[in-house]
């Protein structure tokens, strides 16, 4: 039978064939939308790291880990090929604006120049360069580790934070480590800085930026027998230069003579982050086709009610088909044509309402899911593939119809 | 146009049909037939309901399998082989028409000739032409496109009997060809019927009740509860 005879006889089944593709619409729908989103925001994660302006991350095991940063990203930045090492602590602090009470805004404490020279791509033009924090070097108030020196008490803030809290360039915001504003102390709003597109927005973005060696301070994780960590932070980001960026011999090498400044603490390649992460994203991609899964059997399981419903409805014609001579193949090469037609629609429609969703997520989902749905991304081969296992699994559900037709006894058929 | 393989000699030796065998329903629709109809015969079957007329008719023509004795076709056996090679005698040598048509109602009255040609691997064009052909031997020419249900049920009628010739095959089976037509109707089929059969020295048998279609016969068949209560030639 011609495919425009087939559409023809399936019209006649209309609400069980709108049934059957809006089951398999739903059905492949699910993983689109999951595996699209999941897929946008691994990759957008994955490239963030490959853009990075750095390519080693020294990172230590515990709360703010690493002890005399300053001393040991200077040691880091005499390794040769090494062009900037920079410590950043990350602790939330409490703000004051005027006369208001305490809001909690997420304290990154740098060292300037450095800081500026581990920047990417994406982020260098967020930022001002040099930035306005006084010593590019944070060793006139570290002073050797006494902390002796003049604190700059400089600090820029984040463009949202700037209009959330109404402080602006000139201005003055006191600062404290904790709640009660007699801790606070003075500092003068010398710059902004711009939010890179994140996922972790709404809590990035209210950030400030502030020497090292004063959140060190301010913080107590400066100096002395009762501090937790002397000369504390995070994380040690390592810049290289060009040439050993690109040549993962050279790399490595760079990452073993820190590693043995350091034994104790975990010395990582943005590039072995990215390939975890990757791999990461491949589990979390099965595990999204696992979810999926149960639709698409629930759909896959009403196409093959569907199908036996209109054997059963069209006993006679097969009957008849059978009697003219028609073979068994033949028979079972129809059911297995409709199947994959109606399969194939209901994919079409599927892909469009995954489509559909993810746009209606990046319009209109909360401010997350809004983020999330706009960095999705379609691959063809993914899409292809999910269309591609939609297509097989059909015919296995119209396997079922075809035996049902093969049994069916012709004169019994047309009696 | 001949059949692909002519007409074959049909002979059954024993012949046996039992439905639901060993139940408490059993019924013995065929009881022991013997019969050879040869090659361009014209027999009709007659016999009261549920003498096995029917039963006859579709072990005649492969669409069942007997449950004893044995059918065969210039000699071979066909009653046993298997289900593909029974579909593909079917297929090229024999032309079935039902009392009620039986037209596939999605399919436009050339789609329902082209549908055997189209299983027997026709090309196309060949295809095409033979349907027009066809429909035009039967008087359908420009009825091409309708669909069965916007066709007379003599219309109808010659659509399926045009769908029955279409694999140009040596043996013709209707059962009761006419049983749902007015006699002006009844008359033009059996002209086309016979006609047909003369020109292609096709064996038609024919299943009916009724004496006029009964009367063009060459040889006669009475049943009676599954036997062959009479045979006899002449009209």
């Amino acid at each position: 039978m011609s495919a425009w005879a087939r559409g023809r006889a399936l019209r006649h089944s209309r609400l069980q064939v709108v049934l059957a593709i809006a089951a398999i619409g739903a059905a492949v729908a699910l993983p689109v939308v999951l595996v699209s989103v999941g897929g946008g925001v691994s990759q957008h994660e994955i490239s963030e790291l490959e853009n990075a302006g750095y390519q080693i991350s020294v990172s230590a095991s515990g709360l703010h880990g690493i002890a005399n940063a300053h001393r040991l990203a200077g040691r880091i930045d005499a390794i040769a090929s090494v062009t900037a090492a920079s410590p950043v602590l990350s602790i939330a602090v409490d703000a004051f604006v005027g006369t208001g009470g305490a809001t909690p805004v997420l304290a990154e404490g740098v060292v300037p120049g450095a800081f500026s020279a581990t920047l990417g791509p994406a982020e260098s033009g967020l930022f001002p360069d040099p930035l306005p924090l006084g010593d590019p070097t944070d060793l006139v108030h570290y002073a050797n580790g006494t902390y002796t020196g003049p604190a700059t008490y400089d600090v820029m803030v984040s463009t949202p934070y700037e209009i959330a809290a109404g402080v602006h360039p000139g201005e003055q915001l006191d600062l404290a480590a904790t709640a009660n504003r007699s801790d606070a102390v003075a500092y003068n709003v010398t710059g902004t800085f711009g939010v890179p597109p994140s996922l972790l927005g709404p809590t990035g973005a209210f950030a400030i930026l502030v020497p090292l060696s004063d959140l060190q301070g301010m913080t107590g994780y400066a100096a002395g027998a009762s501090t937790p960590v002397p000369d504390a932070a995070d994380t040690i980001e390592v810049a290289v230069t060009g040439a050993v960026a690109t040549d993962p011999a050279a790399l490595n090498q760079v990452e073993a003579e820190i590693q043995s400044l350091v034994p104790y603490y975990g010395v990582s390649e943005l590039s072995q982050e990215a390939q975890q992460l990757e791999a990461a994203s491949g589990v979390l991609t099965g595990f999204y086709l696992a979810l999926s899964s149960v639709g698409v059997a629930v759909g896959l399981m009403f196409l093959a009610l569907v199908q036996l419903r209109r054997v059963e409805a069209e006993r006679r014609s097969i009957g008849i088909r059978r009697a003219l001579g028609l073979s068994g193949r033949s028979i079972a090469g129809g059911i297995v044509a409709d199947g994959l037609g109606l399969a194939a629609l209901g994919a079409i429609v599927g892909v469009v309402a995954g489509w559909a969703i993810v746009a209606a997520l990046a319009a209109w989902g909360t401010s997350t899911v809004q983020e999330a749905a706009t960095l999705a991304i379609f691959s063809p081969a993914l899409l292809g593939a999910i269309v591609a296992g939609i297509l097989g699994l059909s015919v296995l559900a119209s396997a079922v119809a075809t035996r049902a037709a093969l049994r069916i006894e012709i004169p019994e058929a047309l009696r | 146009m001949s059949g692909r393989a002519g007409a074959p000699t049909v002979e059954l030796r024993g012949v046996e049909r039992t439905y639901g065998r060993g139940s408490p329903d059993e019924v013995r629709a065929l009881r022991g037939i013997d019969l050879t109809v040869p090659a361009g015969a014209f027999v009709s079957v007659e016999g009261p309901s549920g003498c096995g007329k029917t039963t006859l008719l579709n072990l005649l023509g492969l669409l069942d399998r007997p449950t004893g004795g044995s059918i065969e076709w210039d000699g071979v056996s066909v009653g046993a082989g298997s289900e593909r090679e029974r579909a593909r005698l079917r297929l090229e040598r024999v032309g079935f028409i039902f009392q009620r048509f039986y037209l596939l109602p999605t399919l436009t009255a050339r789609e329902n000739v082209e549908l055997p040609m189209r299983a027997a691997r026709v090309p196309r064009a060949e295809r095409l032409r033979r349907a027009a052909d066809l429909l035009d031997e039967v008087g359908l020419a420009g009825r091409e496109r309708a669909f069965p249900h916007q066709l007379s049920g003599g219309e109808e009628q010659r659509v399926a009997v045009a769908r029955a010739l279409a694999n140009a095959p040596g043996l013709l089976l209707a059962d009761e060809p006419t049983g749902e037509l007015d006699s002006t109707h009844t008359a033009a089929i059996l002209d086309l019927l016979e006609r047909v059969r003369t020109a292609r020295s096709a064996t038609l048998i024919v299943v009916t009740h009724n004496p006029t279609v009964a009367a063009r016969a060459g040889r006669h068949i009475a049943m009676h509860d599954g036997r062959i209560a009479a045979d006899r030639t002449g009209a």
